[in-house]
């Protein structure tokens, strides 16, 4: 009944929990996302990378948690995270899909 | 549920079901399907081939069904569903074949059998089939191919059918073609019945549409006859030969039809039994009636159409019935009209033999020479008295038959007076009594001859009669002559008394009668009773027309009583008084009263009848008639005017001079004396010297001094005695003198003296006055000033004016006023001092009789020299050329309205033309039209386009609304003008010239109103019929054309030519391929007219035909060069053919000499696909035709056309193709449909398209158009169409980011809000991309159960980034749904 969406916990480099996200996030699916970011506590990276759409339903999820998120997103999601007003309140950095997370 | 969405899935149907996936609606009837109960088993099992086919087919748009195994199981896909199953949908599914089309497998089956043995497709062009897809069997065509499939191993197991359904166009064009036919009449003309045996024979040849057919007009008495069938024999029961009026059990109910009204009749019951079925198996079941209509009255009769009973009777039926009607209406309307037409051309043929005969006759070479026969005939009769018998016997023979010929001459010269009303009567009141008496009394001695009884019975009147003498004298001597020449025994009686307000003649005989058949004609110009027995044979066989005219003229009447061998009576009516004479006509002064001269060669015709015993010597006779006298000598006494104020002396010379056997007048003083002379020259005038006003020396001195009287011999006689008066008098230019008393004896010796002088001095001049007068030209002299101061008898007789007011001086009289007329005054004006200008030559130019009248003359003049003063005049004749004006102007102008009604090319044009040429050729200042149609107020045509009824003057509305009371065609005249009423289809016409005020409008100019309005209302009702037949011929084109449903991103327009307003050959047409390509084709046939469109219907059928079989372009038009080749007007057709994937907007052609397609990229700039061009379609079919391949970039815009939409005389191919990219550019931000309808409009001439246009256009990528239900599940698919659209259009990937959120944000609230409350419903989306604009729409259908959205702040934060995301966003809530539409602009 949802759109395709995956949600993989992992680590970070600086061993900070990290979510990577991949697909697509719609009203159909923000559910799995709250309940993945709800599940960790504390400053939480989520890499956004590989998600291809991202709505107001989406971006409601993330607000809730914007005071200990950051984010790693496509730029193609750059113009809708600063309308949004995600980005004074979240740290975002932007990064071409497929680049390494390490370089 | 089954949805594109494969993550969606039921777990019951995902097993093997996946294999019906490809169609939403029939896939999931498919899969309810109980498959275990066929032999394919469930679908899990079946194998990868079944799978293929079946997922083909229900993915394929286009019609498609299948059969597979040993039952051949049918499957079909939605479009199939959708244009053929009809009503056997779902049931159908999964069932055997043979079941499915139980009613067509003997048609089906063997084709089946041969692909399924053979494994060779089968091809099959609108077979026809009875589909029973609507509840009964049904006419259908289908185009249909059968090809062979085969499975897993190879082996052939089943077949596909590809169908397309042509039944509109089969049906379309069969109609069609009968329409044609029966608006092809190629006669000219025709007789009612052969124009039903010609309408007839066209509905006969279409027994598909009209099993049977019955025609029946409608006769005087209500009732109706058979007046033509087809079908159906004449005897049958359904068929009477006649249907009486009222009869309720009639087999056709002709009272509603009497009414207009059209009546659908089931045919059942008694009358209808054993029907003919036409084509059909069954017969008819329901005929259609439908009322013969006619303009402005009862219906002719009615048609009966027996309906096909396999097509259902829809609109498209119904009036093809209506049209076959209108058309077996009209053609009884052009015969009716026709017939009458022939009827009075017939009767105005006899009038114009008769006139022709008549003029023939009185030409004035008649009288020229019998003037030259009887002038030498009496001067021989002096001279030879003392000849012997036999020579003077011969000389009285030729005077005789020469008075003869003179009084046949003078009556036919009487109807031509009559004729051109010329009659110039004088009516005096008499004692009619008294004068009708003197006149029988001259016939006396020749019924007494005859021996016959002649009784004459006319007391005394107690009343006077006005009659004109002359006219009266011929009057009952004619009918005495006719009496006495048909009357062998008995008697011949005449008899005037008074009956009420009328003196009544009668003149009666024993003779030998008329019989009764012939009474009706007695009074007809030239009509002679055959084999009458008369006494002679001899007659003109218009005496009596004569006497009935002469009557008329006095407002009498003359009837006629007879009975065959019992003698006739003749009753001639004449009303008392002078009221119903015209006053200018009357005069109270008693006239002469010498009728001898005008009955003598009636009674001397009337006595060479006698037999010679009885009649020795008649002119001797002739002689003894009371007035003659006893002088034997001149046959025309001499004339003296006696001049006298003293009557005793002037009584006694009237005695002796009478005694003399003189014809003498009189006259009390000189002036009376010079009027008299100068009326009517004497022989010789003798005159007092002593009289009162002008004594006699003067009178002497103005006859000498007028060229006209200058010759006239004058005998002075005075009192007084002595050398000087003589001298006096014979100075002043008298011939002789004598001195009173004078002996009787003396005086006569001197007045025959003289007049033998005279005789002999002038004896050349008389003859040229004789001449003269014997013109029936007008004949003048003219002096140097200009003055008129000779004319002769034709001169009055024409023109009115006699000789007694000579000299005229210029400005003559008979010039037209110039107050009236100015611009006729001018001609003559003209013409006058061009003829004292030169002196001679020859005008054509309107002149005024006395009497007001128009004439129109041709005038001839010439110098010429007084012998007598020396001094130069200038003689002239007219001769009287009205009616030859007239007709030549009445010829040209009907060759002018005829001329302007056929140009015109719709009715409203033809009426403004019409006026305009009314306008012109009377040189009106305006000419108006209203036709009381239905409207609340008549529709207004004037020569002033600006002029409607409202700013028409209120009295002009009057004139015209008052015109509707009058008879049709019958001009009405009023100071400012003239106006008619006549027929226009759309109801009552009325006309009116405004003339401006005081202009004359003659009865030659209403007489050419009326025929020019009869011609009008004919052209009219003739331009209505072509339109009619025009729009008819449109209609159907319209219908044959094109696709009703093209697909998303192409517009189309079709315009007919505007002059002449013609269907043409042109067509586009679009094909969706199985695959998803689409074909697209613009075509134009060579030629107008139905002839080409009938061409185009098949070139379109078989082109699809074609592309469905072949995707190549360049095969298409190769297959179609050979189809064209075997088609009658398809050679040189040209084609654009292309094929289209509209996903990459990859675009493959070829053109068959057809001009360019015009590719207009975004960026403005244009490419011509001028790639693939060959030859026009069967010119050559030798080589292969190219074929060419562009793709056509996101946001461009193809433009197919065909020629007539930029080729214009004197401008090159290019710069109409300029014209039209440009147009194209202009429309970067319209939609393509309205681009369509802005590239027509601003490339059409100011006055239409000159030939037919077809115009395609596409933009590339078509619009999204996507419904799905609200459900929260759908957002990612119709995402991924939107993201898969977007790419076709080009698009920066933020861009298409941006459009991906703010529609999926619209898309999220028409979900979350729209449909909270009832999930399911659906929700659209539609996105399409302009040049430089993207659009994007989504609506709902559900109610908002928030009316704010913004209230809510998660939705609220969507709807903000649409207004981020977006450059406009509009939300319109309404109870119906909410609408949200987004632009965004795309950057070049």
């Amino acid at each position: 009944m949802s759109t395709p969406l995956t949600v993989t916990p992992g680590q970070g480099p600086d061993g900070a929990p990290l979510l990577t996200v991949a697909g697509e996030i719609d009203m159909s699916n923000t559910a799995a996302l709250a309940d993945a970011i709800g599940g960790t506590a504390g400053p939480l990276v989520l890499d956004l990378t590989a998600v291809e759409y991202l709505d107001s339903a989406g971006l409601n999820v993330l607000f809730a948690h914007a005071d200990h998120i950051t984010l790693i997103a496509n730029p193609l999601l750059e113009s809708l995270l600063t309308i949004s007003g995600l980005a004074e309140l979240a740290t975002v950095h932007y990064r071409e899909p497929g680049a390494s997370m390490a370089g | 549920m089954t949805h594109w969405d494969g993550a969606e899935h039921e777990p019951r149907t995902a097993a093997g079901h996946e294999v019906f996936a490809a169609d939403d609606e029939v896939g999931r009837d498919l899969a309810t399907v109980d498959w275990s109960l066929t032999p394919l088993g469930p679908p899990a099992g079946w194998p990868q081939s079944l799978q293929t086919a079946v997922s083909i087919l229900l993915s394929s748009r286009f019609s498609m069904w299948m059969a597979w195994g040993p039952e051949l199981t049918f499957f079909c896909n939605a479009a199939y569903r959708r244009d053929t199953l009809g009503r056997k949908y779902p049931w159908a599914l999964g069932r055997p074949a043979s079941e499915v089309w139980a009613e067509i497998w003997d048609d089906i089956g063997p084709r089946i059998d041969t692909v399924l043995a053979t494994a060779k497709a089968t091809w099959d062009e609108a077979l026809l089939l009875f589909l029973e897809r609507s509840g009964y069997p049904e006419e259908t065509y289908h185009t249909f191919s059968y090809s062979p499939l085969r499975d897993d191993a190879g082996a052939v197991v089943g077949m596909l059918c590809v169908v397309s359904e042509d039944t509109e166009r089969v049906v379309g064009e069969r109609r069609m073609a009968t329409l044609r036919d029966l608006g092809s009449d190629p006669s000219v003309v025709r007789t009612e019945q052969e124009m039903l045996a010609f309408a007839c024979r066209q509905l006969g040849r279409n027994p598909h549409d009209l099993p049977f057919t019955l025609t029946y007009l409608f006769d005087d008495g209500g009732g109706a006859r058979l007046a033509g069938a087809t079908g159906i024999s004449a005897g049958h029961p359904a068929a009477p030969a006649s249907l009486a009026p009222g009869d309720p059990d009639g087999a056709w109910p002709a009272a509603a039809l009497a009414r207009g009204e059209s009546v659908l009749v089931p045919l059942e019951g008694a009358p209808f039994a054993d029907l003919p079925s036409g084509e059909w198996p069954d017969p008819p079941a329901q005929a259609l009636v439908v009322p013969l209509l006619q303009q402005g009255s009862a219906p002719y009769g009615f048609l009966v159409a027996a309906l096909n009973r396999y097509r259902p009777l829809d609109d498209g039926y119904r009036g093809f019935v209506e049209l076959a009607a209108g058309h077996v209406a009209a053609g009884i309307a052009s015969a009716r009209s026709y017939q009458a037409q022939q009827r009075r051309a017939e009767e105005l043929a006899e009038l114009d033999r008769a006139k022709t005969v008549f003029f023939s006759n009185i030409s004035h070479e008649f009288r020229t020479p019998l003037t030259l026969i009887m002038g030498p005939v009496e001067e021989l009769r002096g001279r030879l008295q003392d000849a012997d018998v036999e020579v003077r016997e011969e000389l009285e023979a030729i005077r005789r038959n020469g008075l003869r010929l003179g009084k046949l001459v003078n009556t036919l010269l009487d109807f031509s007076r009559l004729e051109a009303g010329r009659m110039q009567a004088r009516y005096e009141p008499v004692d009619l009594a008294a004068v009708t008496a003197e006149l029988a009394s001259l016939f006396r001695s020749a019924i007494d001859k005859a021996g016959l009884e002649f009784h004459v019975d006319c007391p005394p009147l107690d009343e006077r009669v006005y009659i004109d003498r002359g006219m009266w004298e011929k009057v009952v001597l004619n009918l005495l002559s006719n009496a006495l020449k048909f009357t062998f025994e008995g008697s011949i009686g005449v008899a005037v008394r008074r009956e009420g307000a009328h003196a009544v003649v009668t003149v009666t005989d024993t003779g030998v009668g008329i019989p009764a058949e012939e009474v009706p004609r007695l009074f007809e110009r030239f009509h002679r009773i055959e084999n009458a027995r008369s006494r002679s044979n001899e007659g003109s066989g218009i005496g009596l027309a004569l006497v009935q005219e002469l009557v008329a003229l006095h407002g009498g009447t003359i009837a006629a009583d007879s009975a065959d061998g019992e003698g006739t009576r003749f009753t001639i009516r004449l009303p008392f008084g002078s009221a119903h004479l015209p006053a200018e006509a009357i005069t109270t002064a008693a006239g002469s009263g010498a009728a001898s001269a005008t009955a003598a060669p009636y009674v001397q015709e009337a006595l060479r009848w006698l037999p010679a015993d009885t009649a020795a010597d008649p002119a001797e006779d002739a002689m003894e008639m009371p007035s003659h006298g006893a002088l034997a000598g001149p046959a025309a006494p001499a004339r003296v005017l006696v001049a006298d104020d003293n009557a005793d002396m002037r009584e006694y010379l009237v005695r002796l001079l009478k005694g003399a056997g003189y014809q003498v007048a009189t006259a009390s003083d000189g002036r009376q004396a010079l009027d008299a002379i100068r009326a009517d020259v004497p022989d010789l005038v003798v005159s007092d010297v002593m009289m009162p006003r002008l004594d006699g020396l003067s009178l002497v001195g103005a006859l000498r001094a007028d060229p006209r009287t200058a010759a006239v011999p004058v005998l002075l006689l005075s009192a007084r005695a002595g050398q000087e008066a003589s001298i006096e008098g014979l100075q002043a230019g008298a011939d002789d003198y004598l001195v009173k008393p004078f002996a009787a004896a003396e005086l006569l010796a001197r007045v025959r003296a003289n007049m033998e002088m005279a005789r002999l001095r002038h004896h050349q001049a008389r003859w040229r006055t004789a001449l003269v007068d014997s013109l029936q030209e007008a004949f003048f002299v003219c002096d140097e000033n200009g003055a008129v101061v000779d004319i002769n008898s034709g001169f009055t007789d024409i023109l009115g004016y006699g000789p007694e007011n000579l000299p005229y001086l210029p400005v003559h009289p008979w010039w037209p006023d110039a107050e009236i007329d100015p611009e006729a005054h001018q001609q003559a004006a003209d013409a006058f001092t061009g003829l004292l200008g030169d002196g001679q030559g020859s005008y054509t130019i309107p002149l005024a009789h006395r009497d007001g009248h128009r004439l129109w003359v041709s005038a001839t003049v010439n110098r010429a020299q007084d012998p007598d003063t020396g001094r130069r005049v200038v003689v002239g004749t007219f001769r009287d050329v009205t009616a030859e004006h007239y007709a030549i102007q009445r010829e040209s102008a009907l060759a002018s309205l005829s001329t302007c009604l056929s140009q015109a090319a719709s009715l409203p044009e033809a009426l403004a033309g019409a006026l305009r040429e009314l306008r012109d050729l009377w040189r009106a200042r305006s000419v108006v039209a209203a036709v009381f149609g239905h409207g609340a107020e008549p529709t207004l045509t004037a020569t002033d386009p600006a002029l409607d009824w409202r700013r028409l003057p209120a009295e002009r509305r009057e004139t015209l609304t008052g015109l509707r009371q009058r008879p049709l065609l019958t001009p009405v005249a009023d100071p400012t003008g003239v106006g008619v009423l006549l027929e226009h289809p759309d109801g009552p016409l009325a006309l009116f010239v405004d003339l401006g005020d005081h202009r004359p409008f003659t009865g030659e100019d209403q007489l050419l109103l009326s025929l020019l309005a009869s011609h009008l209302a004919q052209g009219l009702a003739r331009a209505h019929q072509i339109d009619q037949q025009r729009e008819t011929a449109i209609a159907l084109q319209r219908a044959i054309l094109g696709p009703s449903r093209l697909p998303d991103g192409f517009a189309v327009r079709y315009e007919p030519a505007t002059r002449p307003l013609e269907v043409g050959g042109d067509w586009y047409d679009t094909i969706t391929l199985p695959g998803g390509r689409i074909g697209i084709v613009v075509g134009d046939c060579v030629g107008r007219g139905v002839q080409a469109a009938a061409v185009m219907g098949q070139l379109r059928s078989a082109c699809r035909a074609l592309l469905l079989q072949d995707e190549s372009p360049a095969r298409t038009l190769m297959a179609l060069d050979q189809f064209a080749a075997g088609v009658p007007g398809a050679v040189c057709t040209t084609v654009f053919c292309g094929v289209l994937d509209p996903d990459t907007g990859h675009l493959t052609y070829s053109s068959a000499g057809h001009p360019p397609g015009i590719l207009t990229h975004p960026d403005g700039t244009t490419h011509l696909l001028e790639d693939g061009r060959s030859v026009p379609l069967a010119v050559r079919r030798t080589r292969p035709r190219p074929e060419g391949e562009t793709t056509i970039p996101a946001r461009a815009t193809l433009m197919l056309y065909t020629d007539g939409l930029v080729e214009r005389r004197r401008r090159p191919l290019d710069v109409g193709i300029g014209l039209a990219s440009r147009a194209v550019q202009d429309g970067r931000d319209v939609a393509v449909n309205d681009l369509a309808a802005q590239v027509m409009t601003r490339l059409a001439p100011a006055d239409g398209f000159d030939d037919d246009v077809a115009l395609l256009l596409y933009r590339h990528p078509a619009p999204l158009e996507v419904t799905f239900p609200a459900e929260s599940s759908q957002l990612a698919p119709v995402r991924k169409a939107l993201r898969t659209w977007l790419a076709q259009c080009d698009l920066p990937a933020q861009m298409i980011q941006n459009i991906l959120v703010a529609a999926g944000e619209a898309c999220a609230n028409a979900i979350e809000h729209g449909h909270r409350h009832s999930p399911g419903e659906t929700v659209r989306l539609r996105a399409e991309a302009f040049v430089d604009v993207l659009r994007l729409t989504v609506a709902d259908t559900g109610r908002w159960k928030s009316p704010q959205p913004e209230a809510n702040p998660h939705r609220g934060r969507g709807v903000a980034l649409m207004r981020a995301l977006m450059q406009q966003v509009t939300i319109t809530p309404s109870p119906y749904g909410t609408t949200v539409d987004m632009h965004t602009r795309i950057a070049r």
